[in-house]
């Protein structure tokens, strides 16, 4: 009986070693040792013409004999396993060099994005966001920013006219205006005016009839011009880089006094290219008009200016978009051609 | 304005480059636009003397020059030309230099032999010369050797254009700029001496009367006679100075007025004499309809009001901006009256933009003439004249000026302009930039004075207090009454000092119109100190930044649309009836009833936009012609309506959202859908931009629009509000617009979004018991509208019913022809318990039950 026992375990861990290829094969042996009609059963259900002494060292063999068995079948098992797994992945390859399913995300105009990054520096600097009309009358556009008619600098900014007294704002000082004019008097105001506005400039590659500027306002007791100074070259630094230098030029606007042109380091050359086709070599770019508010802007608008002062200042968003995306022809930004809206 | 460099040097030494002086006026706010350098290209050529000639070893037809250009060695310079020899003068380009033909001058070997530079021809440097010659270009051999070419060539003149401001009329004047450049250089100018020998014995106001009708207008009219006048072409050098300034030499009494008028920025005019009827100038208003034969031999025809100067007939001349036809100085002309007078800027600007004429002298009283220098004007004129024996000058001065304009004086403490400027400018250098600038500077109230008398009357009464307070209070507490008073007078002493500072009045030169404000002061002290000095600061205190919420809610919707897979664009505000022809707006619609504007740009700019919608089908079908034909776009933007037509207040201006579908769904690709886009493409996304705003509890209904398929049309509404437009584009509008692919559109009010938006938003919690699904397949007529079964089965759904979608419709062979099959999900859940099939069951057969009731509908098994 012992003799019979090692020899099925030996038949089995023979069977198991070298017949044993595939996971069927080994469930076939499992059942031909261990199933219910297998060998080392069989063996079992002839324990009972057993003596009673023999029985129990003999089932303790047999008992061992199983779990031996049961062991080798699930190594065997596992290993198949692994082998079955590893033929299945080498057989499952892709070319993963095909491109991905698109997934297709819009574009925001490149104005708005840069229109947003203008108005994200400044509402950080804590100004609010006024708007006003894009069509507005002679008195706001013109009349309550010291540019009474018949004076010469409204030739700097041909104006749409819709009757004698009403127009296409040429600029978005007129939300100053109106919102000085709904404040009490002498609140301090910070605020930026976005928007769109119209000049009768002929449309091409530098001009257009249409575009978008931001004008900043900011009124309290002590505003100095170095203030102003101070705001646009942290807005530059914010807009252009740390590295970004401003440069005040002396100029004149009928709203302001002093009143200056704002240049910002050439965001291309920063100043280094004698040959530079953004800043023609000068080093610098033109990008604001600003200066310290006139003191008829402050009176006419319900402000004492000898109480308050301020600054104001404007910027075309296009140009700022041109000078950071690298773009040469205003008409892009209305063209609204899909391949250009979808670089940005 | 422009001006030659050499002009500005005959009254002031400047020492520093063109370009460094255009820095300069820029910097202090005289812009300089463009510096025009006669010698441009030739910085690096210098005269050179050719030393020795040798052939070149390798070569026939080059030689080997060696060159004295005024340096230690002589230059080795390799040439092809023939016409050379020892001893010759010719311009040499050194090394590194850039010519005007377009040769860069390198350091080479033409075949072995080193070459430093070039023998130039007359065409290299681009000049022009009497007798050409064939090579190299040979100066007189007495030339000076290492002097620059330029200066030889006599092209070393430089010119500067001028962008000037409007407020600085005075710098419209060789004079005014250098006044300001001899403030920048800190040098003193050298002006001419202006003097006039009256050698002809008559006086000029018996020959000719002034008069003033019009005195707002004409604030001064001066005038001088001038005699035996001899027409001839002025001197070169008056010539050349006049080409510098851009202006045509024409005879030397038009030449003189027109060098008088740049060198002190008083335009002047000339009349014959002989022509002026009834030997009378005066300065009216011009008759509507009065014929006006201008000096361009046209005649005009005044509107009425136009200030002219007029003999006794006629008018002779559009005061300040052309002269007239009959007075013109002529070969005959012997006897000259000259005007300078000063002119209303806006009368001048506004006749001057009406008549379409702009000349250098209306842009000079455009802005502003200094009426005080009339009678300078004359007499340098004059003078001028009588120099090149041109004339015999009458006596006197007929000088008209009703009320002569009195001094400006602007008062000012340095505090108050340090406190505009953010600066700490001592007093000394604030009076200093003034009074440089010609402003006349006076102390009206002295500080230190005012603080002695200050001093004088609190010591006093510090004392007077004491003395009391020792006698009434004879107890220890006086010490400290003592010391109060101390305390006291200290600060009334401190606050005394910070609060007078001392005052000046500055006289504001005649020339200068446009200080009037101690702000003005400040920048002129700004200026002329350096804006780049001035500190740069943040201002004090803070405020809270923000957008308003409708901002805000603008952001929002480009945020979701752009996710949904559509480019924002931006698009004009004009329009025209043509585009509301092609979008087949009805004739009575009021989207026609749009703003005109009263001077368009072009005919297709003519009115102001009432919709969106024909911008961006334009821009679809620019688009589309330069096939990009995949296209997503969206639009927010104002539209406008006039409250009355014709306009007579502001119109109203709506908020407009527009967004359009054209072409693939998905982006070209080998595992992409190659579909186009549908209109429920375009019906998803405004879905999903109202569920992302929470816009709830909408009903959407087939519905009309102008430029839409009838058949095709999709309209959101909430109760009576309609929200939203979307539809796919009429064949026939596609058409106009030329584009033959299928669009889509909507259309959206802003502000009516907004208002529809959920104002509050709580989360739903999760289920803890399981969902049943049923699924619900029927057979209805073709025409019966989806949303209506949906409707039904919402309403007979009962108390479990969590949802429904609508998973398959399918119209097709395998079903009669006037069917279609749709296919729902429903669902059912519970919050309190995991619900019984039963339940389901029971529901689905009420559901089912209704539909077939109220469709007609059969069961697909």
């Amino acid at each position: 009986m012992e003799n019979k026992i090692s020899e099925l375990r030996a038949a089995a861990a023979e069977a198991i070693n070298s017949a044993a290829t595939n996971l069927k094969e080994l469930e076939n042996i499992r059942v031909k040792f261990l199933g219910k009609k297998g060998e080392l059963t069989t063996l079992l259900r002839g324990m009972s013409q057993l003596s009673a002494e023999d029985r129990p060292r003999i089932g303790k063999i047999v008992n061992e004999a199983r779990a031996q068995i049961e062991q080798l079948i699930a190594e065997k098992n596992s290993e198949l396993k692994a082998k079955e797994l590893q033929n299945k992945i080498a057989s499952e390859k892709i070319d993963v060099t095909l491109p991905g399913r698109k997934v297709h995300c819009g574009h925001l105009h490149p104005l708005t994005l840069t229109l947003n990054r203008v108005k994200e520096i400044f509402i950080e600097m804590g100004y609010s966001v006024e708007e006003g009309p894009e069509v507005e009358t002679d008195y706001f556009n013109f009349e309550a920013l010291n540019l009474p008619k018949d004076h010469p600098a409204r030739d700097m900014q041909d104006s749409f006219y819709i009757t004698e007294e009403i127009l296409l704002r040429t600029q978005t000082s007129p939300v100053q205006a109106r919102t000085m004019q709904k404040n009490s008097s002498n609140a301090p105001i910070r605020m930026i005016a976005p928007g769109r506005v119209y000049r009768r400039d002929d449309y091409d590659a530098s001009h257009s009839p249409m575009f978008t500027q931001v004008e900043g306002l900011v009124i309290d007791e002590g505003i100095t011009f170095a203030d102003l100074k101070g705001t646009l070259d942290y807005f530059c630094k914010k807009m252009f880089g740390d590295s970004a230098q401003i440069r005040l030029r002396p100029s004149f606007f009928p709203f302001t006094e002093p009143s200056t042109e704002v240049d910002v380091s050439c965001v291309m050359c920063h100043g280094a290219n004698d040959t530079c086709k953004v800043c023609h070599g000068s080093g610098w770019l033109e990008i604001l008009g600003a200066g310290e508010v006139h003191p008829k802007v402050l009176q006419m608008s319900g402000y004492d200016p000898e109480k308050v002062s301020g600054f104001a200042f404007g910027m075309g968003i296009e140009r700022i978009a041109m000078l950071t995306y690298g773009i040469d022809d205003l008409r892009l930004f209305f063209d609204n051609d899909t391949r250009f809206l979808n670089q940005f | 304005m422009q001006v030659s460099t050499k002009w500005l040097k005959d009254y002031l030494e400047i020492n520093c480059s063109a370009e460094e002086l255009a820095e300069k006026f820029t910097m202090a706010g005289v812009p300089v636009e463009n510096v025009i350098r006669a010698g441009a290209g030739l910085e690096k050529v210098v005269t050179g003397r050719i030393e020795k000639l040798t052939k070149h070893p390798d070569s026939d037809h080059l030689l080997v020059c060696q060159m004295d250009v005024g340096e230690e060695n002589l230059l080795q310079i390799v040439t092809g030309a023939s016409n050379v020899a020892e001893g010759q003068v010719v311009p040499v380009a050194k090394v590194g230099a850039n010519l005007p033909c377009g040769k860069k001058i390198s350091k080479g070997k033409l075949r072995g032999v080193v070459s430093n530079g070039m023998l130039c021809s007359s065409d290299e440097l681009n000049i022009e010369v009497e007798n050409p010659v064939n090579g190299i270009y040979i100066l007189p051999e007495d030339t000076p050797v290492g002097v620059p070419a330029a200066e030889i060539l006599g092209l070393d003149d430089d010119i500067l254009e001028f962008e000037l401001t409007a407020n600085r009329g005075d710098c419209f004047s060789v004079f005014g700029l250098i006044r300001e450049a001899a403030v920048l250089l800190k040098k003193n100018p050298a002006f001419p001496k202006i003097e006039v020998d009256e050698n002809d014995e008559r006086q000029a106001a018996d020959l000719i009367e002034i008069k003033i009708d019009a005195p707002d207008l004409c604030s001064r009219f001066s005038a001088r006679v001038l005699t035996d006048v001899k027409l001839f072409p002025s001197p070169e050098w008056m010539q050349k100075r006049l080409e510098g300034a851009g202006i045509r030499a024409i005879n030397n009494v038009v030449d003189v007025t027109n060098f008088v008028m740049v060198e002190l920025g008083q335009p002047m005019h000339a009349y014959d004499y002989e022509e002026i009827a009834g030997k009378v100038l005066n300065a009216r208003r011009a008759d509507k309809g009065e014929q006006l034969h201008t000096l361009d031999d046209s005649n005009r025809l005044a509107k009425g009001g136009e200030l002219v100067i007029a003999d006794a007939e006629k008018a002779a001349g559009l005061a300040g901006i052309m002269g007239g036809f009959e007075t013109e100085i002529t070969e005959k002309t012997k006897t000259v009256v000259l005007e300078a007078a000063s002119f209303n800027p806006a009368s001048i600007r506004r006749t001057s933009r009406a008549v379409g004429l702009h000349s250098e002298s209306s842009g000079r009283f455009e802005r502003g003439v200094n009426e005080k220098a009339t009678v300078t004007a004359l007499d340098r004129a004059a003078q001028l004249l009588q120099d090149m024996g041109a004339c015999k000058v009458c006596k006197g001065i007929v000088d008209v000026y009703p009320a002569p304009k009195s001094e400006v004086k602007v008062q000012f403490t340095a505090k108050q302009i340090n406190e505009r400027l953010g600066t700490n400018l001592s007093e000394k250098e604030i009076v200093e930039i003034l009074s440089a600038l010609g402003f006349k500077v006076e102390e009206i109230f002295d500080a230190e004075e005012n603080m002695d008398h200050v001093f004088d009357k609190i010591s006093f009464a510090a004392k007077h207090f004491a003395k009391s307070a020792k006698e009434l209070a004879q107890n220890s507490e006086v010490d400290d009454f003592v010391k109060n008073i101390g305390q006291s007078v200290g600060e009334l002493i401190k606050r005394s000092n910070s609060v007078s500072s001392t005052a000046y009045e500055a006289t504001v030169p005649d020339w200068r119109n446009d200080v009037t404000l101690m702000d003005d002061l400040s920048e002129e002290v700004a200026r002329i100190y350096g804006y780049d000095k001035i500190p740069a600061t943040l201002p004090k205190g803070q405020q809270q930044g923000r957008q308003s919420p409708s901002q805000n809610f603008i952001d929002k919707i480009k945020n979701i649309l752009r996710a949904s897979g559509m480019n924002e664009e931006v698009s004009f505000a004009f329009t025209n009836e043509e585009t509301f022809d092609k979008l087949q707006i009805p004739a009575d619609s009021e989207l026609r009833r749009a703003v005109p504007i009263m001077n368009p740009l072009t005919e297709e700019y003519r009115l102001l936009r009432t919709t969106l919608v024909g911008s961006i089908l334009e821009n679809a079908a620019r688009n589309f012609s330069r096939k990009n034909e995949d296209v997503k776009l969206f639009e927010i933007a104002p539209v406008f309506f006039p409250k009355n037509l014709p306009v007579t207040e502001l119109p109203q201006e709506v908020q407009k959202l527009a967004g359009l579908l054209m072409g693939r769904r998905e982006p070209k690709g080998w595992a992409q859908n190659s579909a186009d886009v549908d209109f429920y493409d375009a019906k998803g996304i405004v879905e999903e931009l109202f569920a992302q705003l929470s816009i709830n509890n909408y009903t959407v209904e087939p519905g009309e629009h102008y430029a839409l398929h009838p058949g095709k049309t999709a309209i959101f509404k909430k109760g009576r509000e309609i929200l939203a437009t979307v539809g796919e584009v009429h064949p026939a509008v596609a058409e106009a617009f030329g584009v033959t692919k299928k669009i889509f559109l909507f259309e959206c009010d802003v502000a009516m979004l907004m208002k529809c938006t959920a104002k509050k938003f709580s989360f739903e919690s999760l289920p803890k018991y399981p969902a049943i699904t049923r699924d619900l397949a029927i057979l209805v007529n073709r025409d019966v509208a989806a949303g209506e079964i949906e409707k039904v089965i919402v309403k007979s759904a009962g108390n479990f019913f969590n949802g429904v979608t609508l998973f398959d419709v399918y119209t097709g062979d395998r079903i009669s022809k006037d069917k279609k099959s749709l296919a729902f999900t429903i669902k059912f859940q519970s919050a309190e318990r995991t619900l019984k099939d039963e339940e389901a069951d029971e529901a689905f057969k009420n559901i089912l039950n209704a539909v077939e009731k109220t469709f007609a509908a059969e069961l697909r098994s």
